[in-house]
Parts: C-alpha cells; structure tokens; sequence
C-alpha cells in the first residue's frame, strides 16, 4: 500500500483496504450463482417468448418499457470505463493508476448487457439476421447496431493491445492510436443511442438537439461512478491496490461530470418551460406529475454526489461509494423519465376505446390510463432483467477470475 | 404513380363505429386489434360531450395510419419492413420481414394507430373473416391500416369507406385532379393530424 497524503480520514481507510487474497471460494460461489441467474432469464425469455409479450407491462401506447430503459443505462455505464482508460492515453497525461484494463473490461460487459437488452426486447429474434441482410441505413436503430457492434469489437481489441503492450511486445504508438479511435467511438456511441429518441419529433420530451450531448455527459457520470465503485471494491478484496490520489482523482472527475449533467437538465426544462406551451406539460410531469419521484431521486442524489466529490474531508471510500451508487441510481432514474416520459403524453389524448392491446390499464378512459405512470414492468419483465444482468456479472467475474486485469508497471 | 388519400367529412360523421367494424372483419384483425379507431373530441368518456350543458361540444375524428407523404416510421425501421408503395403512396407493413422492435411505435406521432401482437392473434369466431387475400396476422410483429391495399390491388375502395353510412368517407388519387378527393380538399376546407410534426399525412378531415 502506498502513502496516503489525503489526510487522515482517507489513509485510515484505505490502509484497511487489501485484505485477504482475491478470488478463492468466494469468487468461484459468485460465478455460479451469476450463471444460475443467467440461466433463470434465459428460461424466464422462453416463457415470454411462448406465451407473448402480452405477459410485459407494455402495450400499443407504451411500446417500449424496462428493457430500453435499461439499453440506454447500459450504454452509459459502458462508456466511463472506455473513456477514464483511453482519454488520459490520448491526451499523454499519467492515468489513474493502472486500472485501464479493470476499466475496459467493465466496458466490454456492460456494452454485451446493452446488446442483450436490445435482443430480448424484440418481437422476433430469430429474424435478427435481416438486420445485417435488409440493413436500412436511414434507422437511428441501424445506426446503434453497428456503432454499438463496433464499439464492442474496438474495446475488445483495445483490451488485447494493452495486454499485448503490457507483456512487451507491440509498440505505444500502435496502442495510443487504438485507444483513440476507441475514444471516438465511445462518444459516437452514446450520441447514436441519443439519436434513436431524438430524431423523434413525436414525443415532445425526447426531440431535442440536446440529447445526444447529454447521453455523453450521462454516460461520463454513471461510467465513472461505476469505475470508482468497482476499483474500490477490488482495492478491498486485494485484487489490485490503488493509492488513494488516484480515487480522489477520480471522484473530482466524476463531481464535475455530474455538474455537467445537472447544468443540461437545467438547460432543458427552461427551454421546455419558457414558451408556457407544450413543454408546460414535460416540465410539470418531471417536477411534480407522474414522474416526480424518479426526477428527484436524480436531482438529490446527484447533488449529494457533488458534495461529496468536491468536498476534501468527505472523500473517503465509503462515502464515495456512495455518492457513486446515488450517481449511477440517478442517470438510471433519468433513463425511466425519458423512456416512460416519451409515452406518458399522448399527442392524441381525445376519448376512445381501450383494449388489452392499446394500455396495460385499459378498465376506464383513455385520461385514467394516464393518470398514473401509463408503464410499469411486469415481475416477468424484472425476471428477464435480472437474467440479463446475471450475464454481465458472469462475465465481469470470469474476466477477473482468468484475464490478466492487474495493474502492473507498463499499466495506465 | 398515384398517391391515395382519404377525406372525412367530419360533418357527416355520426360516430356509428361502422368504419372500425368494417375494417376488423375485412381484415380479419385479431382480438383487441383496431386498425380504425373513433376518437370522440369532448368529454373524458367515449361518446360525451365537453363542456355543461346548453354550452356543450363534440365531434367525431376517425383515426387510422395516416399514410404520411413524409412518414416518420419508414426511415426508423432498421430492416425496411414498413416501406412506402412507390406505386400508390401508401405505407406498408412487411410482417414476414418485421423484427418487432416497434421503433416504428416509437417514431409515428399519431396515438395508437400502430399496433402490436403481443401475444398470438386470437379470434372471436372460429373461421377467418373478409378478404381471402391478406396477409396472416402474426404474433410479436407491427401491424396497422393498410389503406385495404388488397383492395386497391383488385381496383376496390378500402372497406371503412365503401360501408360507412353516413357516406362521410372519400378516396382517391391526390395526384389525380379530376378524382373525388382531389376535388372535395379543393373545395372545402379541412384539417389535418398534428400538421406541424410535418408529417404530411394523406388524410383530410373536412370541416
């Protein structure tokens, strides 16, 4: 364990940090149980697959529920572990200790879950190939599949090459320029994602230039969070270790992003405010409609997370962990308000008949169906989600079981 | 070339649901499918006014796929499956090609007229209805009105509008000038859906 010039608070607790050997009984549990739950979603996809979609708590008039909700959250954490890696190569500064490969790895699981997410929402996954035969390349949609495909692929190759450079062969030119166009890609990434609800001037709350922008700085603050919650948590088990500088580091990063974040949101509901015309309606649906609760979880929570980052004397492990999680549980609360937000104002609201088909709650009028949140998942839709997730942990804890994902001197 | 239109005299309109009928069983729709749907424009209830009573308003808008000139669900579909007919100007759905991503649901402005099968298509009674030469419903896949294109294909009218009583249904060719709707959209004035989407729906409700 290195120095802590942190003061006190932060040399306590990270001299408690490597405890005990990594990996062992615990690690191989954790892999089983990850590939139970896995196969659990698999099953559970079966069962919406045969019995219908019918079984999710999406309808005609809120097409799109967890599993989108999800791809966009995905997408977003996938994009810190990339960028905190690559950008400080790029740029020739000195990195944050190492981590790059643990970072990129994160990436690479979180960008399969993003896939996953897409692949069990479809009606028909077996017809998947048409994507690669009858590709339109006007679709937003086709635009993520192969920027999203991409982005896999690079990371992947990313991660080889610093492995490679690591075992000394490969030169770091060679290195810096993968991770340079890794780097763009990210961003291209999440601004592609963004262009699926952008571009969509139906939905008042989604048609925006600012989308894609925001997905990128969304993306920054929960990959980032995401990171420091992962390398802290390792530095604990003894999988790597990490001086303290490089965690504070980090999490002065991460308050900025989230400044970042906060400032775009603030940027939007002023501009859909200001006119006192259709955007009246988005505004009072965030701030005090149907969708309150998940704007002020963000909102709190992310001004808590700024607090703890931009403040010295709390800046110790656990309590960024915490303003970590609250970062990450916030871009999630944003990805609810945009998916269900798109869906909770219709643009034609006049009365009419209501079927099984049209609303989950399709009992009284078309202004009750609205009344509440018009989406909420079914415990089949958790249960898929759940699987999914199983995936992304399975691979996450194969690769720190069999790759070589600890800093070592060439590391970044 | 042609580009097909409807246009809804919103005054003859009664609201009598012939039109949502006559489609379900050209069609053949499964249960809980509408292709054709009657919004009442007043109260929150089907059929109700707004406003008190003598001060009261309503007025009948049927609403189907709009068959944009500019349509906002063709270029989002990743595989092509909704496409407009070079021939007819109509929007069409390709179901053996559609992945059910329903990014087309996402994309059209216009509430409800894209339907999804969320589970197999049931039916009411036991043995298909209407036209023998439409495409079979298919679970997990988006549907939506087709303007009757079996119809058009045979030289017919599409079924809502030769079965409305109220005959407050036109169609034709906007290309053409001397056609039904051509001229009625000359004549009267209309409205259209949510014009400002820019959408350029082909149907015109005329006030």
């Amino acid at each position: 364990m290195s120095e802590n010039k942190q003061g006190s608070a932060c040399a306590a607790v990270s001299g408690a940090a490597p405890t005990g050997r990594f990996g062992g009984r615990g690690l191989n549990v954790a892999i089983v149980v990850a590939a139970a739950v896995t196969v659990a979603g698999l099953a559970l996809w079966g069962v919406q697959l045969s019995g219908g979609m019918a079984q999710t708590g999406m309808r005609n008039l809120d097409s799109w529920g967890l599993y989108i909700t999800m791809f966009m959250f995905l997408v977003g954490l996938s994009a810190g572990g990339l960028i905190i890696s690559s950008a400080p190569r790029v740029l020739g500064l000195s990195g944050f200790g190492g981590i790059s490969k643990v970072a990129v790895w994160t990436s690479v699981c979180c960008t399969v879950l993003a896939i996953g997410f897409v692949v069990v929402d479809l009606g028909q996954p077996l017809r998947l190939w048409e994507l690669f035969a009858y590709s339109n390349l006007s679709s937003p949609l086709m635009w993520d599949i192969v920027v999203l495909g991409t982005y896999l692929v690079l990371s992947v190759v990313y991660l080889w090459a610093m492995l490679r450079y690591e075992g000394g062969k490969g030169s770091e030119r060679g290195l810096r320029a993968v991770s340079a166009v890794a780097l763009v890609c990210a961003v291209l990434v999440h601004s592609v994602t963004a262009w699926i609800f952008g571009l969509q001037q139906g939905r008042e709350m989604w048609h925006t230039a600012l989308l894609a922008p925001w997905f990128v700085s969304s993306a920054l603050v929960c990959g980032v969070a995401l990171v420091l919650v992962v390398v802290i948590a390792l530095r604990r088990t003894g999988y790597l270790q990490l001086d303290q500088r490089h965690i504070v580091q980090m999490a002065k990063l991460l308050g900025v992003f989230v400044c970042v974040d906060l400032y775009f949101f603030g940027c939007d509901l002023l501009t859909e405010a200001f006119p006192q015309s259709d955007g009246v309606e988005v505004v009072s649906m965030l701030v005090t409609g149907q969708l309150a609760p998940f704007f002020w979880v963000e909102i709190v929570g992310c001004a808590i997370c700024v607090v703890v980052c931009f403040t010295p004397r709390l800046r110790t492990s656990p309590l960024i962990v915490t303003a970590s999680i609250l970062a990450i549980v916030g871009i999630f609360c944003k990805r609810v308000q945009l998916l269900v937000g798109g869906f909770q104002l219709p643009n034609l609201d006049q009365a009419v008949v209501l079927t099984s088909s049209t609303v989950t709650n399709a009992g009284g009028t078309l202004a009750d169906a609205y009344q509440g949140l018009v989406y909420w998942p079914t415990a089949l839709e958790f249960g898929v989600a759940l699987g999914v997730i199983g995936l992304g942990a399975l691979l996450l804890l194969l690769g720190l079981k069999y790759l070589p994902l600890q800093p070592t001197e060439r590391s970044h | 070339m042609a580009r097909y239109a409807m246009a809804i005299d919103t005054k003859r309109c009664v609201g009598c649901n012939a039109c949502s009928m006559a489609c379900k069983m050209t069609n053949n729709l499964p249960d809980g499918t509408w292709w054709t749907r009657v919004l009442t424009e007043g109260g929150d209830e089907v059929d109700t006014p707004a406003g008190i009573f003598p001060e009261v308003s309503m007025r009948y808008v049927t609403v189907s796929c709009q068959h944009c000139d500019n349509p906002a669900c063709v270029k989002v579909c990743p595989v092509g499956a909704t496409y407009k007919d070079p021939e007819t100007g109509v929007v069409r759905q390709d179901y053996d090609k559609c992945i059910g991503c329903r990014m087309c649901m996402a994309a059209c402005p216009y509430t409800g007229v894209r339907s999804f099968n969320w589970e197999e298509p049931g039916y009411s009674i036991d043995h298909a209805v209407g036209d023998a030469d439409i495409a079979a419903h298919q679970k997990h896949v988006v549907e939506k009105c087709t303007f009757c294109y079996q119809r058009l294909a045979r030289g017919e009218t599409p079924a809502c509008m030769d079965l409305c009583p109220a005959r407050a249904r036109h169609f034709g060719d906007l290309d053409d000038p001397d056609s039904e709707v051509s001229q009625l959209v000359g004549e009267r004035s209309y409205e259209q859906l949510l014009t400002s989407e820019g959408t350029k729906p082909s149907v015109y409700y005329l006030v």
